[in-house]
């Protein structure tokens, strides 16, 4: 069954026409909208590479519904970039080498960025860093690396430089 | 989209999205073929995926996310009722259930990621039915009961009577859980919950369990204790207990009880744990949640 949908999706409105058994993350990789940065791994919610914000807030891409994702905000890692600028949160995974093959990063910076743009307190732990990336798998890195770079984007934000 | 190797692509779909209760109920009458309630399809989608549920003739889904009646939190005269389609991490972080059930935040943190308490829903945990739904110790723990809506007929059902089996309760399939409601916690009483599996995050438990205890003058009033993962549903352990009804409230006592709780359970092996294990884990986690308790109620 085909179904129309509307969409936020970094900052454009979409209509779409979906099929009503399509997730989120299966429409966000389509041909129309081709956000490549949502990346397809497990599809059961348990790697995390296809994170994305919906509404301000993580969630597994592939354990939505696109039709129950009606009239949502979308945030994509794609939506982050200024331009050709990178993000200050991913230049902060660049700097920190925070990432080796990359698989799992445009879903772990979206798990960083809405932790860091909610952190209203001071002082950030590692462990509440830990804490909010629990859901996103990296096999590269050991996640000491990772820890480090969103703990520098979080001071990048506190230096004013943050969007 | 090519699925994966191992993955299911999902049946053919025909999508509903009830506005309100009445809607639902009148779709129940209508919907033709099978059918499937989901809230946050953080169950659904797995489950369909890696083969555990297949619709060969496809499938009406009907989504009650939208439902507003679902999806509330309040607190009145005492007793605290959470709306079926409210998500974890909203009732995680809710005013209400931090301060009278600390416990039931607790066990939501220790339940899958951020990402999918974002979307995953209590009456999704409950309605599932898995011996190993980790909302349910400390819902049982705390005496909680469900409201049941059918067609006819509004119903509420202790949840210790609502689970008849592995993935099975007693709601018909033309019948939505509608709410969950339990006292709130009084100043000499406390519940604790812990879960034990192969990591702390994203993880299955092997067991878990949650303690009620209600002190009055250094002596145990009231005591429920529940377990996840160590019967066909989560139970509660009825003969431990009553071991406790009008004890001292001791550590030594407590400890006892513990021991009592591995006798009165029968866990089975399975691919995660043996069965001795199980028993093992259950006596640690009832004896230390019953103790987090005390030292609550102890300061
Ligand atoms: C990666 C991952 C990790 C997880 N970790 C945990 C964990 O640590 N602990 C744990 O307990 N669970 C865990 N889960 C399971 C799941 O997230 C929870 O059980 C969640 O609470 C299910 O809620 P939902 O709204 O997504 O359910 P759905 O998938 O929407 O629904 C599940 C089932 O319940 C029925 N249902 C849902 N709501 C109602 C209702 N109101 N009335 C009648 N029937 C209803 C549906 O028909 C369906 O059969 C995990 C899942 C994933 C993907
Ligand atoms: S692809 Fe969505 S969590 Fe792995
Ligand atoms: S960098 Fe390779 S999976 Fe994280």
């Amino acid at each position: 069954m085909k179904m129309p949908v509307t969409l936020n999706i970094n900052n454009t409105t979409w209509n779409l026409d979906i099929d009503a058994n399509a997730t989120l993350l299966e429409v966000l990789r389509n041909n129309v909208l081709n956000q490549q940065s949502v990346h397809r791994s497990c599809e059961e919610g348990e790697c995390g590479a296809c994170t994305v914000l919906m509404d301000g807030k993580p969630v597994n891409s592939c354990l939505v519904m696109a039709a129950s994702a009606q009239g949502s905000t979308i945030i994509t890692s794609e939506g982050l970039m200024r331009g050709d600028e990178l993000h200050p949160l991913m230049k902060a995974f660049v700097d920190e080498l925070g990432l080796q093959c990359g698989f799992c990063t445009p879903g772990m910076v979206m798990s960083a960025y809405a932790l860091i743009n909610q952190w209203e307190d001071e002082e950030l732990s590692d462990m509440d860093i830990r804490k909010a990336i629990e859901g996103n798998l990296c096999r590269c890195t050991g996640y000491v690396n990772i820890v480090n770079s969103i703990r520098r984007a979080k001071q990048a934000k506190d230096a004013g430089n943050w969007w | 989209m090519k699925n994966f190797v191992g993955s299911r692509a999902l049946p053919d779909l025909v999508y509903h999205c009830p506005e309100n209760m009445n809607a639902l109920m009148a779709l129940f009458d209508t919907i033709q073929g099978e059918y499937k309630i989901v809230a946050g399809c953080t169950d659904f989608i797995p489950a369909v995926r890696g083969g555990r549920w297949s619709f060969n003739d496809g499938l009406s889904l009907i989504d009650i996310k939208k439902i507003d009646e679902l999806n509330f939190i309040k607190e009145t005269d005492g007793i605290v009722t959470i709306g079926a389609v409210t998500p974890l991490s909203t009732i995680m972080s809710s005013d209400i259930v931090q301060k009278h059930a600390p416990g039931l935040c607790h066990a939501m943190s220790t339940m899958a990621s951020p990402q999918v308490r974002n979307v995953g829903t209590m009456g999704g945990n409950i309605a599932m039915s898995s011996p190993a739904g980790d909302t349910v110790p400390s819902l049982l723990a705390l005496g909680a009961s469900v409201i049941i809506k059918g067609k006819q007929e509004e119903k509420k059902v202790a949840l210790d009577q609502f689970f008849t089996g592995p993935g099975k309760n007693i709601m018909a399939s033309n019948e939505v859980l509608k709410a969950i409601e339990f006292p709130a916690l009084k100043a000499d009483e406390s519940v604790h919950f812990q879960k034990i599996g192969t990591r702390d995050a994203v993880i299955i438990s092997i067991v878990s369990a949650a303690s009620f205890l209600k002190v009055e003058n250094g002596v145990c009033k009231a005591a429920r204790i529940a377990l996840g993962s160590v019967a066909p549903t989560p139970i509660r352990v009825p003969k431990a207990e009553a071991f406790l009804k009008n004890k001292p409230a001791t550590r030594e006592v407590l400890a006892q009880c513990a021991e009592l709780v591995a006798r009165e359970i029968s866990p089975i092996t399975d691919l995660r744990a043996s069965a001795d294990y199980r028993r093992d884990l259950s006596e640690t986690l009832s004896r230390r949640t019953l103790m987090a308790c005390l030292d609550d109620l102890n300061p």
